[in-house]
Order: structure tokens, then C-alpha cells, then sequence
């Protein structure tokens, strides 16, 4: 159904899809052609990884509208009087938008491929990458659900949702960081997929002990945020 | 108030002897914080029957829905329907009834017949079933622009998704909270016909209106609340003559000193 929705309706179809596009493009038109410091690497390439993370990360507003949009009106309460439980009803909705964010990060690798990134590792690295980012949309998702069960109103909800995304984007994506916001950024579940992305794309394999740890971050910090939105939706949200 | 005593005395009685109750209400209250939006109430809905739930804005008839369909748990008493207690088997509850919120809840970015076949899912029907279901109802009020987003409905039209999609499953009990607000006359009218043709297939409907005409083409039996209080139950007929009272609106107004459609 939510695909439907980006089908069907347009400024979804722009939020979900076209908006990482668009940023693609921006960001590779604009940093491209400009050195980074490491010989044959542009500013880009060195800010890609940073982009497929925030692709994902900007699936919580999404889920967070979502969310209070059907509770406000009256679907969430209509869906809880027919026999499909509330939990399968979060289920069908985390996978669905886990999908979409996947979508949007496949959207952002085909276009940053197309302006000139080439990761170390081809293929392979791409595909190792995909794993990562399976896991920090499931995270997305889990802060969207947490976010739209403390939001009264979808407006409420966007506006709290850039709690989440706004500190992963600035400390935790595309933007370098420095000693002082590296300590902030330990904090950040896209943190770890930024790092963990940028050692792949130089060519690290996925065993490599420092690629391990931060899987085993993600994937942790993916169970825990799942885990508490839906407990947090269930008890509050659903209403 | 010893008039309600009586009635409430006799729904007590009735809901002792009778097997064939679709849903039984026993000294329900439900409290929000200091808010007594249901207090003490207790009635019987035959199967088969048309009941409707009367009252000025914020009586308790809502909330009364709402305990019934699992939406809400009551602060204290019980609430049978279709034998099951709706707080210990919410589940087999909500198998057998269909809910038309006051509230058109409807996906704006979906068809009338999308709307009413993802509910339909829901409940998990059967395919060729949900298909065949979804074409008698749409023929059954005439609904011809089924394929079109209702994003681009009227009110009336809304409602009327609205009211389907509470009846795709074929519930054995439908709660229909309000289902003709909103609507012109014509409209109206066409979709009581469509409330009466329900009886006709053995459904026991609880219509929640403030229409007090409604309550009466339409209704078995009623139950007049006010403050979360019942204070008359009987067929409309029944509380005419025992109040002497052209229309079930004089009945409220003899026992409450006030008109039902104040409130609104």
C-alpha cells in the first residue's frame, strides 16, 4: 500500500524518491570536480558513502508522517477493530518502508555511479554496502515510529522527526567530521554505516575486523530502536 | 429518573432469560480521568435486530461503541458480543462485527473499491469472495464511482465507502456510529433502506444517531443515554405510548426536561 502511495500520490513520489535524487545530483555536480586531499579522489566520491546513509536516514520523517496522518484520520483506530492485530499491522508497515528506503539508496548508488564514484571493490562492495543499509533503514524506521507515537499531529511529527535526522546528517553522513563531533557522531546509528561504507569503498572486505564492528553496532542498534518503537507505537502511538 | 430504574431493571431481566442475544451489557462504566463517559449501563440486543443507541453529543454513545468493538476497555463491568467477552476475547469479537466509525476513515490516495477490498484483506477474506462481496455492495446503494480516488468524493460519498467498508466481512454484528451525518436528504434516506435490507439477512445492527427520525424508521428497540446514564429503553412505539409522546425526541424531552439535538 505504501508503494501504491508514492505511485499515486506526487509530493510523496518527490519526498521518497526524487528528493535523494535530486541531492545526488546536487552534491555530485558541486563536489565532483573537487579534489579532496587524497590524489584521484574527488570530494564526492569522498562524500558518497555519507549519502547512501542519509538516504535511509530520511525515511523516519516519512514513517513518522505516515503514522500520524492514518491515527488522525481515525484508520489506525478503523484497522484495530478488524481481527489483523496492531503488531502485524507495524510489521507490514516496517517492511514496507524499509523497502522504500532501500529503493531510495539504490537510486542514490545508480546515480552516484553514473557521476563518476567507483568504489574499490566493484560490485562487491556495493552489494556488502546493501547489507549495511538494510539495517540503518530498519533503524529509520524504528525512530520514525518512536517519533510519530510522540507526535500529536503529522505537522508535529516532521518538525520532531528532524531530531533524528538532522544531528545523523551533520555528524554521522556526508559532512567530515572533526575530533569533537566524532565523539558526537559515536552516538549516531548512521555513524557506523558511514564507516563502515567508506573502508569497503577503499577496499576493506567485509571481515575485516573493523567492517565486524560496525555491522555488529548496526545490527544492534537495529533490534534495540525496532524493538522500542514498536513497544513505544503499541502503547502510545496506536490511539 | 425512577422511569430508567424500571427500564434498566427490565434489560437486567431480559438479558437473564434470552439465549439469543447478540450482545449483552452489564453495569458498564468507563471513566477518562474524572470524566464519567459511561456510568452503570446495562442493555440487551436481540440477534436480528435493529438497535438504536440515542442521545445528545458526548451521552456515552461513542465510547459505548468503542468498548464494544475492543477499541476501548471499560473501567468496570461487562460487555458480551456474540458471546464473547470483548475484554478477555477482543479477537473473536472483532471476527464478527464491522465498525462504521462516526469518523470517515477512509485512505484518500486509494479507490472507494480499493478502500473497501484492503478492509476486506484485513479481515482476511478469501479473494473471489472479497471481489464478489465488494461488486453486491457497491450495487446494493447504487455506487458507480467505485474506481475513482476518493480523495475527489463529496461528504455523502465518503460516508458511503464509509458505511461498506464496515460490511465487506458480511459481520454478524454491525456498529454503524453515526452513519448519515453529513448526508443530503435523498442520500439519506437511500442508505436507511440499505440499514433496513440488513435486517433482512439477519444482521444485528447498533446505530448510534442523534436523527431521532432515523431511530425511528430504522429501530426494534432503543436506548435513550444521557450522561452515560441509560434512561429509557424499549421498541419506539413502546416509549411513545408510555410517555405519551408524539416522537421519540418528546420522549427525551419528558424525561430530561431538554431536546436531544441540543447538544449539537
Amino acid at each position: 500500500m505504501e508503494l501504491l502511495k508514492i505511485i499515486r500520490e506526487p509530493a510523496y513520489l518527490f519526498l521518497m524518491l526524487l528528493f535523494p535524487a535530486v541531492l545526488t545530483l546536487v552534491f555530485g555536480l558541486a563536489f565532483a570536480g573537487i579534489p579532496s586531499g587524497i590524489p584521484g579522489v574527488s570530494q564526492f566520491e569522498v562524500m558518497a558513502p555519507g549519502l547512501y546513509a542519509y538516504a535511509c536516514i530520511f525515511i523516519i520523517m516519512v514513517v513518522a508522517q505516515a503514522f500520524t496522518d492514518d491515527r488522525e484520520q481515525g484508520l489506525l483506530e478503523r484497522i484495530n477493530t478488524t481481527p489483523t492485530s496492531s503488531s502485524e499491522f507495524i510489521a507490514s508497515h516496517i517492511i514496507s518502508n524499509t523497502i522504500i528506503s532501500l529503493m531510495q539508496v539504490v537510486i542514490v548508488i545508480i546515480l552516484s555511479y553514473a557521476l563518476g564514484f567507483r568504489p574499490d571493490n566493484g560490485l562487491i562492495g556495493f552489494l556488502s554496502a546493501f547489507i549495511f543499509v538494510v539495517f540503518l533503514s530498519i533503524t529509520s524506521v524504528g525512530l520514525g515510529l518512536v517519533t510519530a507515537s510522540i507526535s500529536k499531529s503529522s505537522g508535529t511529527a516532521t518538525g520532531l522527526s528532524f531530531i533524528f535526522i538532522l544531528p545523523q546528517m551533520f555528524f554521522g553522513t556526508f559532512v567530515p567530521l572533526t575530533s569533537t563531533t566524532r565523539i558526537i557522531a559515536q552516538f549516531l546509528p548512521s555513524y557506523y554505516v558511514t564507516e563502515a561504507l567508506t573502508a569497503i569503498f577503499n577496499g576493506a572486505p567485509l571481515t575485516d575486523l573493523n567492517v565486524l564492528f560496525n555491522l555488529g553496532m548496526i545490527i544492534a542498534i537495529s533490534i534495540v530502536i525496532i524493538a522500542l518503537g514498536i513497544l513505544i507505537f503499541k502503547k502510545y502511538g496506536n490511539k | 429518573m425512577s422511569s430508567a430504574t424500571n427500564n434498566k431493571k427490565n434489560s437486567d431481566d431480559f438479558s437473564e432469560s434470552s439465549n439469543h442475544n447478540a450482545i449483552v451489557v452489564k453495569n458498564l462504566v468507563k471513566n477518562f480521568e474524572n470524566i464519567v463517559a459511561v456510568n452503570d449501563l446495562s442493555f440487551d440486543v436481540k440477534e436480528g435486530e435493529i438497535f438504536g443507541l440515542l442521545g445528545p453529543n458526548g451521552a456515552g454513545k461513542t465510547t459505548t461503541i468503542k468498548i464494544l468493538s475492543g477499541l476501548l476497555n471499560p473501567t468496570s463491568g461487562t460487555a458480551y458480543v456474540g458471546g464473547y467477552d470483548v475484554t478477555k476475547n477482543p479477537r473473536k469479537v472483532k471476527e464478527l462485527i464491522g465498525v462504521c466509525p462516526q469518523q470517515a476513515a477512509i485512505y484518500k490516495f486509494l479507490t472507494g473499491r480499493e478502500n473497501i477490498e484492503l478492509f476486506g484483506n484485513l479481515h482476511t477474506m478469501d479473494k473471489k469472495e472479497l471481489k464478489e462481496r465488494t461488486n453486491s455492495l457497491l450495487e446494493a446503494v447504487n455506487f458507480k464511482e467505485s474506481e475513482r480516488k476518493t480523495k475527489g468524493y463529496s461528504g455523502g460519498m465518503l460516508r458511503q465507502i464509509n458505511l461498506l467498508i464496515a460490511l465487506i466481512n458480511n459481520p454478524k454484528i454491525a456498529f454503524l456510529d453515526e452513519p448519515t451525518v453529513g448526508m443530503d436528504p435523498r442520500a439519506r434516506r437511500k442508505t436507511w433502506e440499505f440499514i433496513g435490507s440488513l435486517k433482512e439477512q439477519n444482521k444485528t445492527v447498533i446505530l448510534t444517531t442523534h436523527y431521532i427520525e432515523e431511530a425511528e424508521a430504522l429501530s426494534d428497540n432503543v436506548a435513550i443515554i444521557d450522561y452515560g446514564e441509560l434512561i429509557a429503553y424499549g421498541s419506539p412505539k413502546e416509549l411513545m405510548e408510555k410517555y405519551n409522546a408524539k416522537n421519540l425526541e418528546d420522549v427525551f424531552m419528558e424525561i430530561t426536561g431538554r431536546r436531544i439535538l441540543e447538544g449539537i
